[in-house]
């Protein structure tokens, strides 16, 4: 079976071993990790926005960052590495076929596209990706992105609660 | 008669441009047509616009100086060396980097001004926490919060404030004597709000091994650069002590970096000059001017008299009718063009009655907290926005929605009442 999950900033390791005790190893374990973009336009926003930083100048390719967007680039794929590597280091120790997938954009989105492209018979999603603060149960418990993927998944979905 | 609704009509095109931005005109342009429409008029008389201008060089100076000095030291790598400095300090735990963020960014928004924290900091800052893998959101809303809430501590701490001392006096003393008081309460007021809204993203911590170490070779020109801040600092506080103008300093302290910068062979004049955002010249030299007008129309000194007139009969509401009109007027269109409309109309006053004295504090609160909603507010705004579709419609996001938009008329009130208590 091809099983997509959805690994958040934090916790791989451990929603690997969820799904290891609901599937069993011997499965094509395809772990996604998608960089919410969102606060990063917001931020592109104020750094070339009416408040005074000018955009890069024409005739540079914009493709490529320079100063605080290449900072922030690398700090990002550094911690997407960082993120993956978690995960498959229990899904290896697990068992499972492990296949890495990295994207940036809007995770709820991605996650859907994703699990439709790969074939997917089964994604996993954590019910939120919040503090301690989040409830366990009751609406509230279940986040945005988690909640669009029930939604929206074009098949099962095995929804991991926080213990 | 016809003329005063000419130049009102000018005055109100050019703010609505600004505040609409119709086709995407820059802010710079839409200021310059208004300034060229007033002198056209003959509101404005071509050496009234120089005498004006040429009146402002400390301004320019100020500003000119502080980007400069501001573009090397992040190019020394000062910005990200600090964040990483707070990162150390706290010790893994998210919560205490939060305290450390609301810390480097009142040490910079002091000393080096607002912008430097809003649109340097931030992004050192965003770099660091993306890498330590914590949520990004509620570190750059305390930069971009702090920017605003610390700017009055120092006269220098926002451009705003030397432009409405410039035009009314005033110097350390006085400025401190209404405006610390309110900047260490609402910056402590800011911090405890943000450590209460975003307590819950604020319980994981992270590994000391992740955090960004400082390659060898830039240290002694990291070490070299962060003493002349320090200097730049000092002379600052001794600058606006002593009635020196801070352009001296300012431009004294940009030149220094670039002496150092030369001498250590990272000097780039390309890069240094595309951060400097030159259209903000022609955009308070456009301002400068079309508030000159409404100025000669005596429109202002009406405003002034409507005030005093408040004042007389009340002063704590002259006070919080001051800070909060300034603080709504730079939310809606800019502080630059509010600032200047409040100095023009405090001035014709004249600002004996130390009641009158306590006024000018109050625009200067309401000009420099005000943005908090619009300028950077947009990108709060925008933010908001942001934390509300990712919360989806869960209940808990909109009472963040609603304290955070609380948050500022709160800081604005108490500030308000403490400067009419010093008048």
């Amino acid at each position: 079976m091809n099983i997509l999950c959805a690994v958040g900033i934090r916790g791989g390791g451990e929603l690997v071993r969820r799904v290891l005790e609901v599937t069993g190893p011997d499965h094509d374990l395809h772990l996604l990790h998608v960089t919410d973009a969102g606060p990063r336009h917001a931020l592109e926003h104020l750094l070339h926005g009416p408040r005074h930083r000018p955009p890069p100048p024409p005739g540079r390719d914009p493709s490529l960052p320079t100063g605080p967007e290449r900072r922030i680039t690398e700090a990002e794929e550094r911690a997407t590495a960082a993120i993956l590597d978690e995960a498959r280091r229990e899904a290896e120790r697990a068992g499972f076929r492990c296949h890495l997938h990295a994207a940036s954009g809007r995770p709820e989105q991605l996650v859907v596209a994703r699990a439709e492209e790969l074939g997917c018979q089964l994604a996993v999603i954590r019910a939120s990706e919040g503090g301690a603060g989040t409830p366990r149960l009751g609406p509230a418990s279940v986040g945005h992105t988690a909640r669009f993927v029930l939604d929206h998944a074009p098949c099962d979905v095995l929804l991991v609660r926080s213990r | 008669m016809a003329r005063t609704l000419l130049g009102a009509s000018i005055f109100g095109a050019t703010l609505l441009a600004i505040m609409v931005r119709p086709y995407r005109i820059p802010e710079a342009a839409a200021a310059a047509v208004g300034a060229l429409a007033m002198m056209a008029a003959g509101i404005v008389a071509p050496a009234d616009a120089v005498g004006v201008l040429a009146g402002q060089l400390n301004v320019y100076g100020f500003f000119l100086g502080l980007m400069t000095i501001s573009a090397i030291a992040d190019q020394a790598g000062v910005f990200t060396a600090l964040a990483g400095g707070a990162g150390r300090w706290a010790g893994g735990s998210s919560r205490r980097l939060l305290v450390g963020t609301f810390a480097i960014g009142t040490v910079i928004t002091a000393f080096l001004s607002n912008d430097a924290t809003a649109l340097i900091l931030t992004p050192a800052v965003f770099a660091l926490v993306t890498r330590l893998r914590l949520p990004v959101l509620p570190y750059m809303f305390a930069c971009t919060f702090i920017a605003d809430t610390a700017s009055f501590l120092l006269p220098v701490s926002n451009p705003i404030n030397i432009l409405i001392q410039d035009g009314l006096g005033g110097g350390l003393l006085p400025f401190l004597r209404y405006l610390l008081l309110p900047a260490l309460l609402c910056i402590g007021l800011n911090l405890g709000a943000f450590l209460y809204l975003f307590r819950a993203d604020l319980r994981q911590g992270y590994l000391l091994a992740d955090l960004p170490s400082t390659e060898p070779s830039h240290r002694p020109y990291l070490r070299a650069t962060l003493a002349v801040l320090g200097i730049i600092a000092v002379a600052f506080v001794l600058a606006t002590s002593l009635g020196v103008p801070v352009a001296w300093v300012a431009l004294g302290g940009a030149a220094g970096l670039l002496v150092l910068s030369a001498v250590h062979r990272r000097l780039g004049w390309g890069r240094l000059r595309r951060e400097i955002s030159w259209s903000l010249f022609v955009f308070i030299s456009g301002m400068f001017l079309v508030v000159r007008g409404v100025e000669n129309l005596g429109l202002t000194r009406s405003f002034g008299t409507a005030l005093v007139d408040l004042a007389g009969r009340s002063p704590l509401r002259a006070s919080l009718l001051t800070a909060g009109g300034s603080a709504l007027g730079a939310n809606l269109i800019n502080n630059v063009p509010m600032a200047l409309v409040m100095v023009s109309a405090l001035r014709s006053i004249g600002t004996t009655p130390s009641s009158h004295q306590g006024l000018i504090y109050a625009a200067m609160f309401g000009c420099d907290l005000g943005p908090n909603l619009t300028t950077v507010g947009s990108l709060a705004t925008m933010l908001w926005l942001l934390i509300l579709r990712r919360k989806g419609l869960e209940v808990s996001s909109v009472q963040y929605f609603k304290l955070g938009i609380a948050l500022v008329p709160v800081m604005l009130l108490l500030g308000g009442v403490l400067i009419w208590l010093r008048s």
